[in-house]
């Protein structure tokens, strides 16, 4: 077997008021593949992936990064090298506002990664163009619609050529036209070869056509999980089946 | 026996206080400071109304005359009135002479020379009062306006004149005005400063009965009684050999109680122009004025253009230092903008400028004592305004939203490189009005370092307008330069606001 480019064992998180928020939540996410994350809101998706992007450390449990332990009992505290191995897209885009577009995307790799400006500008170009926002480089972030920031902003993360991308429903913040925009984009992505990818989404039929794996949250636990041809039938797990009928 | 060592234990003192005292310090430099207020008007030491950049009067012509008797050369120090006493204890000057009446109060802090000068009291009253007040008496219940510090507050307190009726000015004109416009009865000063001011003025009548004479002194520091004894010297011969009696004439100051002192009145010598006064409509040389102003101004817009850069970085690193750093960092930054902001800056100018040589002795650094006073006044400025600009870039700092940190991390950034690269260059569009708003302010704030002696607008202003009876006009003047400074300060943010608006194309210049 080989080693999995995210794995997370055992992860359980509560916040000081809210109380337990996930509970005992193992993932295991293989290269090149698309993983969905599911389940109704407020049931712990998002601070599962903030966990699994290093943003917040949680209460117990281990992650591992291409096979690197990266948090949990033993790893070093935030190792800045470990964490940009993960891109992450928001549910708020979040672009630098005084930045243009380019930069947005060429500000990392010249920063963080060393590169001199030509060639980090070279790979936010690229990334750019995967996204199909080539043509916005050199706009303002507040002359592009939420559509295009969104878009920006994976181009942020991927030029950063990340092992995993996880992105937390990049669409909830906008309107279904430009949710379709957005989702043909990481859609494109997604069936892109090479591209490992974690998705929290909603829209299920993204997931059936695009993602290999899932994992369905609910109040914090991981109930069911694995290959998306399972999301087909019905009667496995009454929770999956309400929330695959409300959605 | 012990009786018998006490005047060689004294004279032991005093070679020892000999060795560094202020006598060996004229003798070795050939210079002697001096130190007044210039802004304190005529007679004394005042910028002359036809060349403000010069200082005239005759303290001016004393104190030259006795630094060439003493073998040097005068150099003037200057410094607000009340601060004059400090700045001598600080080792800043070597003597005073400035008016300093001699007063069993001012003894216990300092020594006198024998008297150059002696005043009596006199009254001004308004020209149609003149038959009403004759006396002091006649003025009963009546409000008096004197200058702060002198001795005049002194008589009126011996006659009974309770405190709430004696109304003190800062300078010795505004008691004349005070008169003339009726806020006051009267004004009591020196009868040569009476004479000066309000002799030629139809509004104003000299009352004839002067009274409660006293003298004025060289003051020096306690215990500096080898230069005491010079001074002492040197002031004899300028009384025997008629040549203080010269500059009392020439300065229009001459009468019967001279001699009293001992005074040579010496051949006679006609009163200097200069010595009369001349009431503004006789005019102001403007273009004079306005080219002293200019250069005022110039020191003005010194004092803010390095201060303010100085103000903002500091105040975005205690910024920094609060929300960032290390607990003990952040307490101690915080307590810093605390106490600077709860504190007058005119406070911290004068401690800050008098506690230098005592801080200079202590830390084995000598060069503090030296420190030019301009240097002094950015200073202060800058560590004050640093604290309102930390507030200013706090705020800004944390209305960039917890996303941009996230979306920082997340790329890899440090947390320094995302305050470097993301979150200050974002906050500092929002601290930019801000700060520019505080620039006006610090413009004018500029003049409080004046009460160090630093030349800047307003003190300029107010000189030549003291000497020539002109303050409503060289204010209107002053406040014309510091609306085009301010103007200039205003055009300036905007530029900046401008190119912090911008985007940025690029992370940094690429050279290719
Ligand atoms: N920073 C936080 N502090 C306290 N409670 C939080 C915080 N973030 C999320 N929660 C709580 O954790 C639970 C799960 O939230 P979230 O992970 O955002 O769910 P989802 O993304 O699935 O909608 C919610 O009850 C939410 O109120
Ligand atoms: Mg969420």
């Amino acid at each position: 077997m080989t080693t999995p480019a995210l794995e997370a064992q055992g992860i359980s998180k509560r916040w000081p008021r809210t109380g337990a928020v996930l509970e005992d939540c193992s993932l295991r996410v293989e290269r090149r593949t698309v993983h969905a994350l599911i389940g109704s809101s407020g049931s712990g998706k998002s601070t599962l992936l903030r966990c699994l992007a290093l943003l917040d450390p949680p209460d117990s449990g281990s992650i591992r990064v291409d096979g690197v332990l990266a948090a949990g009992e033993g790893a070093v505290a935030a190792d800045p090298n470990l964490r940009r191995s993960i891109g992450v897209v928001f549910q708020e885009p979040s672009l630098f506002t005084h930045l243009t577009a380019l930069a947005n995307v060429a500000l990392a790799p010249h920063r963080v990664l060393g590169l001199d400006p030509g060639d980090a500008h070279e790979r936010a170009r690229r990334a750019l163009d995967r996204v199909h926002a080539l043509h916005l480089g050199d706009r303002h972030p507040e002359a592009l619609s939420g559509g295009e920031r969104q878009r920006v902003a994976m181009a942020r993360a991927l030029a950063m050529e990340p092992t995993v991308l996880l992105c937390d429903e990049p669409t909830s913040a906008l309107d279904p036209m430009l949710t379709r925009e957005v989702m043909a984009v990481l859609r494109d992505l997604a069936l892109d070869a090479g591209t490992t990818m974690v998705v929290v989404s909603h829209d299920m039929e993204f997931v059936t056509a695009a993602a290999d794996s899932f994992d369905f949250l609910h109040a914090g636990r991981i109930r069911i999980s694995g290959s998306v041809d399972r999301l087909g039938t019905r009667g496995v797990d009454d929770e999956l089946d309400r929330f695959l009928q409300r959605s | 026996m012990l009786r018998a060592l006490a005047p060689l234990l004294v004279l032991a003192a005093t070679l020892v206080a000999a060795a560094d005292d202020g006598l060996s310090r004229v003798r070795s430099t050939k210079v002697m400071r001096w130190g007044c207020d210039v802004s304190g008007g005529a007679p004394f030491a005042f910028p002359d109304p036809s060349d403000p950049d010069r200082v005239i009067g005759f303290e001016v012509e004393i104190a030259e005359e006795l630094a060439r008797r003493l073998g040097g050369r005068a150099e003037r120090f200057s410094a607000d009135w009340l601060a004059l006493i400090d700045a001598l204890e600080a080792d800043r000057c070597d003597v005073l002479i400035n008016g300093f009446e001699v007063t069993a109060e001012r003894k216990r802090v300092v020594s006198f020379s024998t008297p150059y000068f002696r005043y009596a009291q006199q009254l001004v009253v308004r020209s149609e009062d003149r038959d009403r007040f004759t006396s002091l008496a006649d003025l009963t219940g009546r409000p008096i306006a004197v200058l702060n510090g002198s001795a005049s507050i002194e008589s009126l307190d011996a006659a009974g004149v309770p405190p709430s009726l004696i109304v003190q000015y800062d300078d010795s004109l505004a008691p004349f005005t005070e008169t003339i416009l009726g806020r006051v009865d009267a004004c009591l000063q020196e009868s040569f400063i009476s004479r000066f001011f309000a002799g030629h003025d139809p509004r104003l009548a000299l009352v004839d009965a002067t009274f409660d004479p006293g003298v004025y002194a060289v003051v020096v520091r306690k215990g500096d009684a080898a230069l005491l004894n010079e001074l002492n010297a040197a002031l004899a011969g300028m009384q025997a050999d008629g040549t203080l009696g010269r500059i009392l004439q020439r300065w229009g100051l001459w009468d019967d109680a001279q001699p009293a002192l001992g005074t040579q009145r010496g051949p006679v010598v006609a009163t200097i122009p200069e010595a009369q006064g001349t009431p503004p409509e006789d005019g102001l040389p403007w273009t004079l004025v306005l080219w002293s102003l200019a250069r005022a101004a110039t020191m003005t817009a010194l004092l803010t253009v390095v201060s303010m850069p100085i103000a903002t970085l500091a105040g975005l690193l205690l910024a920094i230092a609060i929300l960032h750093g290390p607990k003990p960092l952040s307490r101690i930054c915080h307590a810093y903008v605390l106490v600077t902001r709860g504190t007058p800056l005119l406070v911290q100018i004068f401690l800050l400028y008098y506690s230098l040589p005592a801080l200079g002795a202590w830390l084995g650094i000598p060069e503090l004592l030296t420190w030019n006073k301009v240097v002094v006044g950015i200073v202060c400025l800058a560590a004050n305004y640093a604290a309102y600009e930390a507030e200013i870039h706090r705020a800004a700092l944390q209305a960039i939203p917890r996303s941009q940190w996230d979306a920082a991390r997340a790329l890899g950034f440090t947390r320094w490189q995302t305050l470097r690269f993301i979150v200050v260059p974002q906050s500092w569009r929002l601290s930019l009005p801000a700060i520019i708003n505080d620039l006006n302010s610090l413009i004018k704030d500029s003049s409080l370092v004046s009460m160090i002696g630093v030349q800047e607008l307003l003190a300029v202003a107010l000189g030549i307008g003291k000497a020539s009876f002109a303050v409503p006009s060289m204010l209107v003047a002053a406040a014309a330069f510091y609306l085009v400074l301010s103007l200039l300060a205003d055009w300036f943010g905007q530029s900046l606001e401008r190119r912090a608006r911008a985007v940025r194309a690029l992370p940094e210049p690429i050279h290719r």
